[in-house]
């Protein structure tokens, strides 16, 4: 689904990815594990093109280094940045259906996948007229994934979504994404962490990066 | 101060707070999605001026009222076109670089402008009240005013106050706006094409500026120096309210424009000194604005 090949990224002169190489198959689980700053954000954000990298990314054989950034949610990547980042002026539900207009998706695909965030997710609906800026920051990642979702429909990243969780948000959240899972097998999950144990009862793939380098499980 | 001098400085004082309203959220809405103060935000407000002065001259003859869309078609003509330009060519390549390069780039355009407008339109004043004169006086409480500057004025202010909350709140490209304001990369993550945002957002600002300039040329000479003016007072109630607020923008320019009419009428030498006076006394006790908030930028 998605292959790094020797992908460089420099940051205010400081090397953070080191001929970064690996791939995702389809349907597949992938947790990327490594210490703070060993580059785990940086390759999440690399995906998105929010950082100017040199080497191969391609997303089902399609090379996407030269796609824009505001073009690649349209490829069907969602994507929960670590600090959930939500549009405080908004609802929660107004945050969750903004991806769907901006990509002027029909009303009926917006319906189907706010259906689907919504059964991925349940704690959404009764959140859904809250203000965005009034949840709690378990809430708030739970917001940011079904956000991902309604663009998501290939490749969802997720960057550190159990940082900061209270256990019992950790387990729904960790359920959620099972229940994703279980509802659709060809979409392709790469979740970044930093505490391995979280990860490795649902991943399928585990690679390790240090140093902008993946170290361990590359393939 | 007798009653007719304050309903006169309270009627002045409104008029003048509708054109400040004007430039000044235009000035705010930029700084909100751009993060950039646009010194050369008062040469757009000239720029219109004497757009709008200069149509309004060659309509006229074809009929008076023509004039007033001559107004409304100057504030769209410099928002999109020198507005567009300028974001375009000369903001675009500074975005992310450090405040005071793009202070003096801002600075250099608004110089560059002002020399423009003196080789354009010349140096000597320019009259175009026909606008004023088409619509009545009216009386308030015994004062006769222009209809143009009690009523029409603070109306336009008003109808443009709801309708850019009403487009921010309710549109797709005003939430888009929203959104990129508050967080461009994760605007960007869902799909969202920040410099086209930047681009309108920008156009919008700059026509709000043109459109303050535009309906201010019926109601005074055209000059040099009048875009130098409206910039400094428009910041003072742009900081003042915070940046990036537009309904504390409204309310302030109200505060400011009624200071500064009262003032005029009880002691005139302190004119320019008052609104500067609010906005250092507002920024040492509250240096976000009297509506302004930490940290969340709000438009």
């Amino acid at each position: 689904m998605l292959r790094f090949d020797h992908v460089d990224v420099s940051i205010a002169g400081v090397h953070v990815l080191r001929r970064l190489s690996f791939h995702l198959p389809p349907g597949s689980t992938t947790a990327l594990i490594g210490h703070n700053g060993a580059g785990k954000t940086t390759t999440a954000r690399t995906i998105m093109g929010f950082t100017a990298a040199k080497g191969s990314i391609r997303l089902a054989g399609e090379e996407i280094s030269g796609v824009a950034p505001h073009r690649r949610p349209a490829l069907g990547i969602g994507y929960a940045p670590e600090d959930r980042r939500l549009f405080s002026a908004f609802t929660v539900e107004e945050n969750v259906l903004l991806p769907a207009r901006v990509g002027r998706l029909s009303a009926a695909e917006t319906k189907r996948r706010l259906e689907r965030a919504y059964w991925v997710l349940p704690e959404l609906k009764e959140l859904a007229g809250r203000p965005a800026g009034s949840v709690s920051g378990g809430q708030g990642k739970m917001v940011a994934l079904g956000r991902a979702l309604m663009l998501g429909a290939r490749l969802v990243i997720l960057d550190e979504p159990f940082q900061g969780l209270a256990p019992v948000l950790a387990q729904r959240y960790a359920e959620a994404l099972r229940r994703l899972r279980s509802d659709d097998r060809q979409i392709a999950l790469l979740i970044t962490e930093s505490n391995p144990k979280l990860l490795e009862s649902f991943a399928d793939v585990t690679l390790t990066i240090e140093r902008g380098e993946i170290v361990d499980g590359a393939h | 101060m007798d009653s007719t001098l304050a309903i006169l400085a309270i009627l002045d004082g409104v008029s003048y707070a509708a054109l400040v309203f004007l430039v000044s959220v235009g000035l705010s809405l930029v700084f909100g999605v751009l993060r950039i103060v646009n010194v050369a935000h008062g040469s757009l407000y000239a720029y219109g001026a004497y757009v709008a002065a200069t149509l309004s001259l060659v309509v006229a003859p074809i009929s008076p009222w023509l004039t007033f869309p001559a107004l409304l078609v100057a504030a769209v003509i410099v928002g999109v076109v020198v507005g567009g330009l300028m974001e375009r060519f000369l903001l675009r390549p500074v975005y992310g670089r450090e405040d005071v390069l793009q202070l003096l780039i801002t600075f250099a355009v608004f110089m560059i402008m002002d020399n423009l407008q003196r080789l354009i339109w010349g140096v000597q004043p320019i009259f175009a009240a026909e606008p004023v004169k088409l619509l009545p006086n009216v009386s308030v409480f015994g004062v006769n005013y222009t209809a143009y500057q009690v009523i029409l004025l603070p109306l336009v202010a008003a109808a443009t106050l709801i309708g850019l909350r009403y487009f921010l709140r309710y549109t797709l490209a005003g939430a888009v706006i929203l959104a990129v304001t508050e967080d461009r990369e994760a605007a960007t993550a869902i799909g969202v094409d920040a410099r086209k945002v930047f681009l309108v957002t920008f156009m919008i600002g700059a026509g709000l500026a043109a459109l303050g300039g535009a309906l201010a040329s019926p109601t005074t000479s055209l000059a040099p120096g009048m875009g130098a003016d409206m910039i400094v007072l428009s910041f003072a109630v742009a900081a003042t309210a915070g940046l990036g607020q537009i309904e504390g923008a409204a309310v302030t320019a109200l505060m400011i424009g009624l200071s500064r009419a009262f003032i005029i009428y009880i002691q005139p030498e302190f004119e320019v000194l008052v609104p500067y006076l609010l906005m250092v006394i507002v920024l040492l006790v509250r240096p976000m604005g009297l509506f302004g908030v930490n940290r969340v930028r709000k438009i």
